[in-house]
């Protein structure tokens, strides 16, 4: 039986690295044909001429004829015979796009026949060191009228999207879910293409028509580069828009798409009252002209360490450490983070895991425990940091020094409840040695005095599903997590105007531990290879945690503090059928 | 009077003692030469003064837009012109002390002491991944601001002034 998912997900898959040869020979067919689509294609200015003033950018001088030729004269150059696709949105907006002969650029153009305003989208491919990722360029001007002074009104960069999620079905079926947690990143899933299992990261541009109409773009940097760009009524829940770009299989993909939307709601934004400025994240240093398409992109996977297991080991013989506080002012991710507890000092206890090993503990002091795999004669000392989040709610963390894998626990224990959940996180993993993976281990505490349950255990979640909560770790380090699907979240970073900047994601997983407190992680796959794991209480609005992480320098597991705000949450588990805490819908 | 009234100049106070200074003066010397004399004097230090406020505009210019170059090129010794890279931004304290630049009397060397708001950055260690991606989106500094005193001393060569030393109280 089919199913929606795919052999290997986005941030796994080898996307080819086209030459320009290989994308000229592609384009060649659509530069003439122009896009395709699977609704009519809209007149609205077949039998037209029309010239678009840009400001800093191309004036092109377009002459329609039909629903589907058109000629186009950049900056008063020579005319040259292309396929264009357009398509209406409500009474006044126009989206078409265009590609130009004998080139690898072309154009998304969105023109407001009411007010005569227009944004020009330059695309093009091979003008980054991946020639499959197209280049974008934004541009705002106007139609320009004969005999009439050019408007002095704009569309504009905004980050009036900022908070907004969507769920969208265009004409040919794709369907996604898509939010806008930043005002220069996006995250989008994929449900119909990929399953819907993970969400991903874009980047992307947001530009304001009016109040009712928004143009959004994302490219998909780190992955097939392919661009998205459509106009959006928010009201109506509709958009008109365009696809560019190169499949799995290398096929171009360049089509035009209405869709119909469902509103999934709005979380927070962060910025101060008044501050709607779009683009937070300027290409350029201060002072400096940005070139040509220029955008800072989060290139996680270029960036990595990526090591062998060889490497590994080396690197965990020359370095293991846990808990290391931070030399210097800045405190990093530890800032906001609680007082170590001693709970645990002087206590000896039995963590029972339904399939995997026992581990029994006998515990020193607040930053000291020997643990032994049950039935094993000798204790292994380590060092480890544990956090009351609720009364008898105990997180720690700890290395388990010795290991062919290098593991580290992350560990819930519920000693009111006798429950207790952990995050094994372990390194020589299939893609990168030094890329953590994870196994979650479910059991009870045995300990003197206490009886724990003997079928009750922590469950999955989806309650934490949708929710968006920022962390403000220290001064100026402040990201918020979108957990977007339940298998994996986002994170986002603030700039310094508190305007979400750059974002990613990775896979992930929630486990409710008592009302208001959910123990999750996520994986920082083709990323840093990092494993987060925290414990987040909606009653405080604090999380503690450990990060486990390795790399050249070594293996480290350190602690995560934060003071939180809950966002908001979008409405999308009717979206995911099949409940992850099982029972029927 | 008071000790509270001696410690405390005023404007009467003031306005006598000039009047007491100018008087023997009068006396001893032509008044024309006299003027002239203290107006070229005074001229000359106005002019240095004003020399030195214009570079210490420069200064606080290039230091602002990080154009640590255009900085060097201010002091006498570029080499000397290394300056804390934490410190990201001076602007004037305007509920500090004025200004003060006291110019020698060989009319080389001067000193100014300015009142500053300073803007320190101290960058966050690239170690996680949060870290990182503020760094990349041009943030990942923790900023304070900082009243302090700027003391910078200057030298007059080949009849310009230029920066020997600038460093905060």
């Amino acid at each position: 039986m089919p199913t929606p998912y795919p052999k290997e997900q986005m941030h796994r898959f080898q996307f080819t690295k086209l030459t320009k040869e290989q994308i000229a020979e592609k384009l060649g067919p659509a530069i003439q044909s122009g896009p395709t689509s699977a609704s009519p294609l809209a007149d609205a200015f077949a039998g037209k001429s029309i010239t678009i003033v840009t400001d800093k950018g191309p004036t092109l001088a377009y002459q329609f004829s039909g629903t589907n030729r058109l000629t186009v004269a950049e900056n008063g150059g020579a005319a040259a015979s292309a396929g264009y696709g357009a398509l209406t949105l409500g009474s006044h907006m126009v989206f078409f796009s265009h590609l130009i002969p004998d080139t690898q650029r072309g154009y998304a153009v969105v023109v407001d026949r009411g007010t005569n305003l227009a944004t020009v989208i330059e695309l093009w491919f091979s003008g980054y060191e991946d020639n499959r990722e197209v280049q974008r360029e934004v541009y705002y001007g106007y139609v320009d009228q004969a005999g009439q002074q050019a408007p002095t009104a704009r569309h504009v960069a905004t980050n009036r999207c900022e908070g907004k999620g969507f769920y969208w079905k265009q004409d040919a079926g794709a369907e996604t879910l898509e939010f806008y947690p930043s005002a220069a990143y996006s995250n989008f899933v994929e449900l119909s293409r990929l399953g819907g299992e993970l969400s991903f990261c874009a980047p992307s541009d947001y530009v304001k028509i009016n109040d009712d109409y928004y143009i959004y773009t994302r490219t998909e940097c780190e992955f097939s580069g392919t661009f998205t760009a459509y106009v959006m009524d928010l009201n109506r829940l509709r958009q008109a828009g365009v696809r560019l770009g190169f499949d799995r299989s290398d096929a171009l993909e360049y089509y035009v798409f209405r869709g119909d939307g469902e509103w999934l709601g709005q979380h927070a934004h962060f910025e101060k009252f008044g501050d709607e400025a779009g683009n937070p994240v300027p290409a350029a240093a201060p002072g400096q002209t940005a070139a040509k398409g220029a955008r800072r992109v989060y290139r996680p996977f270029k960036t990595m360490a990526k090591l062998t297991k060889a490497e590994v080991d080396a690197a965990c013989a020359k370095r293991t450490s846990a808990f290391v506080r931070p030399a210097g002012p800045v405190a990093g991710m530890s800032g906001n983070l609680g007082p170590n507890t001693t709970y645990l000092a002087g206590r000896a206890f039995t963590l029972r895991y339904d399939h995997a090993p026992a581990i029994e503990y006998r515990v020193e002091d607040a930053e000291n425990l020997n643990w032994r795999k049950e039935g094993d004669a000798n204790w292994t000392k380590a060092r480890y940091q544990g956090w009351e989040s609720m009364p008898g709610v105990i997180m720690f963390g700890h290395l388990l020094e010795g290991m062919p894998d290098h593991d580290g626990h992350a560990i819930v224990a519920d000693f009111d409840q006798g429950l207790v959940t952990c995050f094994n996180g372990y390194l020589n993993t299939p893609y990168f040695a030094n890329e953590a993976g994870v196994k979650i281990h479910f059991g009870v505490i045995e300990m003197e005095g206490l009886i724990p349950p003997k079928y009750n255990r922590h469950k999955f979640t989806e309650e934490m599903l949708g929710r968006a909560v920022s962390q403000n770790y220290a001064p100026n380090l402040t990201s918020m997590h979108l957990y977007s699907t339940p298998h994996s979240l986002s994170w986002i970073i603030f700039t310094d105007t508190d305007a979400g900047g750059l974002q990613w994601s990775g896979p992930a997983a929630y486990v409710k531990i008592r009302d208001g407190l959910f123990f999750m992680y996520w994986l920082e796959e083709a990323c840093n290879g990092t494993l987060g794991t925290i414990l987040v209480n909606l009653h405080t609005m604090r999380d503690v945690g450990v990060g486990y992480n390795c790399g050249p320098n070594g293996l480290s597991m350190s602690a995560v503090g934060a003071h939180e705000r809950l966002a908001g949450q979008f409405d999308i588990k009717r979206f995911y059928q099949v409940p992850t805490t099982g029972g029927a819908v | 009077m008071s000790g509270k009234e001696k410690s405390t100049p005023t404007r009467r106070s003031f306005l006598k003692g000039g009047a007491l200074l100018a008087a023997p003066l009068a006396v001893a010397v032509p008044a024309a030469i006299v003027a002239d004399d203290a107006s070229k004097g005074r001229l000359a230090k106005l002019e240095n003064e004003a020399a030195i406020r214009e570079l210490h505009r420069a200064w606080l210019r290039s230091v602002n837009t990080g154009a640590r170059d255009e900085a060097a090129s201010l002091f006498a010794d570029p080499k000397r012109a290394a300056f804390d890279t934490s410190v990201s931004g001076i602007a004037p304290d305007h509920a500090g002390a004025p200004d003060a630049i006291e110019v020698a009397a060989d009319g080389a060397r001067a000193a100014g002491r300015f009142d500053c708001v300073v803007e320190v950055a101290a960058p966050i260690p690239q170690d996680t991944t949060l870290a990182q991606m503020a760094h990349a989106q041009g943030g990942g500094y923790i900023r304070r601001t900082e009243r302090r005193a700027l003391h910078v001393q200057y030298a007059k060569a080949s009849g310009a002034w230029r920066i020997v030393k600038a460093e905060f109280a």
